[in-house]
């Protein structure tokens, strides 16, 4: 049947009824099989959820996962990690969520979370042990509540075209005034507080106390005004940094792999006074829909194929030990990675766990601050 | 409603059913019942997701934060908070200054179009509309991260200017400022103000435009003699209808307002999520809305004692 003919026939009123039958019969069979598509697409089952942050959402590192239930789990997507904490508390639900090891103990203490029976979770013999060995971490039974899954550094990534480099690399680039409204910062207080308080040289024993308060607070108010944009969105910042709005920013590691794979002339700083450093994890809702999924998405990130992809182009450490036998030593060097966490993870400032008041107190503090008071 | 149970109890006459009769009978007699069953669907709806939220909004209010729970017992605490802390008052005043321009800012562009529509397009009108509402046809989100792209450091704005050579640098105040978050407000908002005020001005008797003309009226005094009050109806809907909104707005300038743009939305938002605080953010919601009712009622008693004076 010729469509253009069809048209012709109805323009000039000579469409014949049995013509104009077999149309109706065609698109009563069209709109009757489009969801039909949809649904065959769904007939494989629930897959799991994952709750992570940003950029993790992305097939090369559900390569396992995808082999073996024929689909990529579903995203959600959070920008801090308190963000996801008050989400769940106030009733999402999802299989396996994606926290740090500063937050790990108090997603713990909500009674959300369910302990990781390591024995389901393939792999979990080679993955770094001072990794798992972290506070708060042991749960009944030789289980665990978070297996570690990505480490990595907060710092600063600067244009090395446009940033003029004064002395040492240090955390006082964002807070050079030459470069007002050209700086940019994470937004969340999970990264942007701890790194005042580097600045601020406020060792991390003190943090809960007044005075640090008072210090970090003075850093913060002196740093606002230069600040472009504060976001919890790091493209936001990476293509801020590519085009030159802003000259240096403080990111994590994957923003300035990333930036310097698309040819931007940047540098992940190493700041004289030390970067952050983190440890962030994989831990399983304990109404998990889908347990049996979350153990092949647990798998699937602590996998060695997830590994090499996430070493390799995001520039974050893995827990694999054997991931880093596929990244040659020289392209590890270059990352400013190194096979043994440690190393790194000691050489910066690590991450702690804090009280729940102490949070609540550094957030509604900062998000004053950032807020001009 | 009434009709339908009739001719049940109608249908079903061969059985005695005294309580579906009894029940027609009252519902045949009483107007005010019809009436009420008419609206029980929306009324539930209301009850459900308006009035229950909004006591718990207020119970809530009254509380306070203890760690992850809540301390229940009542307390003025958090709006004696609003008050001692100027950072809630100057959030709130920022807010209405914003949503303030952005209303002024869409009224003055949209009643031109409106006008226009109304008095000057003779065929096509209902084209006409569904272009103007166009921006609607895509999500509110998509509209803002349009401004981000159009008024951006690389956008459409300074690469043209810079093309052009009328800038030198990038304009940086085009984005993650108070401006960047009225322009798109303004823009986002406009079919809700372009459609009342089209339709008051539509409405306009065009023989009382006549008259006055044969009396002496130029076009710029019967504008604002006869065309301009008679629309008022439309522009103070129109007001409503986008400074209400956007007072609360949260999105726009959380993507668009950078430090100095954040509104008191964003803030409320903040108490929900990472400052954990339920209790404040639910005080700073009713705090807002007590606001926006008196804004509200202040405009709307000068517009009224405006068009006595006209009038």
């Amino acid at each position: 049947m010729d469509v253009v003919d069809q048209l012709g026939a109805v323009r000039e009123g000579k469409l014949s009824r049995r013509a104009f039958t077999k149309a109706l019969l065609a698109a009563g069979v069209a709109t009757a099989t489009v969801p039909l598509g949809a649904r065959q697409a769904r007939a494989t089952g629930d897959q799991a959820t994952y709750f992570t942050w940003g950029g993790y959402d992305i097939p090369d590192i559900f390569q396992p996962y995808q082999a073996k239930n024929g689909e990529l789990p579903n995203f959600s997507v959070f920008g801090a990690s308190e963000e996801a904490l008050t989400k769940m508390r106030g009733g999402f639900v999802v299989d396996v969520a994606h926290p740090c090891n500063s937050g790990m103990p108090r997603w713990v203490q909500t009674g959300l979370f369910h302990p990781i029976d390591t024995g389901r979770v393939e792999g979990f013999g080679d993955i770094i042990p001072s990794l798992v060995d972290l506070p708060g971490n042991a749960a009944d039974g030789g289980n665990v509540w978070m297996v570690p899954f990505d480490w990595g550094q907060t710092s600063v990534t600067y244009r090395t075209d446009l940033f003029e480099l004064e002395g040492e690399e240090s955390w006082d680039m964002l807070w050079d005034k030459r470069y007002a409204n050209k700086l940019g910062s994470l937004g969340s207080g999970g990264d942007a507080w701890w790194c005042g308080a580097i600045k601020a040289g406020v060792n991390f024993d003190d943090l809960d106390t007044d005075d640090a308060f008072t210090k970090i607070s003075a850093v913060m108010r002196e740093q606002r005004p230069l600040i472009r944009t504060y976001t919890d969105d790091t493209t936001t910042l990476q293509q801020a940094l590519a085009s030159g709005e802003m000259v240096a920013a403080m990111t994590w590691n994957d923003s300035a792999t990333l930036l310097k794979a698309e040819g931007v002339p940047v540098k992940f700083a190493a700041p004289k006074e030390g970067a952050l450093t983190w440890v962030c994890g994989l831990m399983m809702h304990k109404d998990a829909p889908n347990p049996d999924r979350a153990y092949d998405i647990i798998s699937s990130l602590v996998s060695v194929e997830s590994g090499k992809f996430l070493i390799d182009d995001y520039g974050y450490g893995h827990s694999n030990a054997k991931s880093f036998d596929e990244i040659p030593d020289e392209r590890l060097a270059e990352l400013g990675l190194s096979r043994n966490p440690d190393d790194i993870l000691s050489a910066g400032h690590f991450q702690r766990p804090m009280s729940q008041d102490w949070e609540t107190r550094m957030n509604e503090t900062f998000e004053q601050i950032k807020a001009g008071f | 409603m009434a009709d339908t149970s009739l001719s049940q109890a109608e249908a079903r006459s061969e059985a005695p059913r005294p309580k579906t009769s009894w029940f027609s009978a009252v519902l045949y007699k009483s107007e005010a019942l019809r009436g009420y069953l008419l609206m029980s669907p929306t009324m539930l709806i209301l009850t459900i997701g308006i009035i229950i939220p909004f006591f718990i909004l207020v119970a809530m209010s009254l509380w306070t934060r203890d760690g992850f729970g809540f301390d229940t017992t009542l307390t003025l605490s958090n709006y004696a908070r609003t008050q001692s802390e100027p950072i809630f008052n100057a959030l709130l005043q920022r807010s209405f200054w914003i949503s303030g321009v952005a209303t002024v800012a869409t009224i003055l562009v949209c009643y031109p179009m409106a006008y226009y529509v109304a008095f000057h397009v003779h065929r096509n009108k209902m084209m006409w509309i569904i272009l103007m509402t166009l921006p609607f046809w895509t999500s509110y989100l998509l509209r803002v991260f349009a401004w981000k792209v159009i008024l951006g450091y690389e956008g459409v704005i300074n690469s043209g200017f810079m093309a052009i050579g009328w800038i030198e640098a990038p304009l940086e105040f085009l984005l993650y400022s108070q401006t960047a978050v009225i322009i798109t407000l303004a823009h986002a908002w406009a079919a809700f103000a372009i459609l009342p005020m089209y339709v008051s001005l539509e409405k306009i008797d065009k023989s009382l435009l006549e008259a006055a003309t044969d009396l002496g009226d130029g076009p710029v005094a019967r504008f604002f003699r006869i065309t301009l009050p008679l629309s008022m109806p439309g522009v103070i809907a129109a007001s409503f209808l986008i400074f209400i909104p956007t007072t609360g707005d949260y999105i726009t300038p959380a993507l668009l307002g950078g430090p100095d743009g954040a509104m008191i939305g964003n803030f409320i938002q903040l108490q929900f999520g990472p400052v954990n605080n339920w209790p404040m953010g639910a005080t700073l919601s009713i705090v807002l809305m007590l606001w926006i009712a008196a804004i509200a009622l202040v405009f709307l008693f000068l517009t009224r004692k405006a068009q006595e004076k006209i009038a």
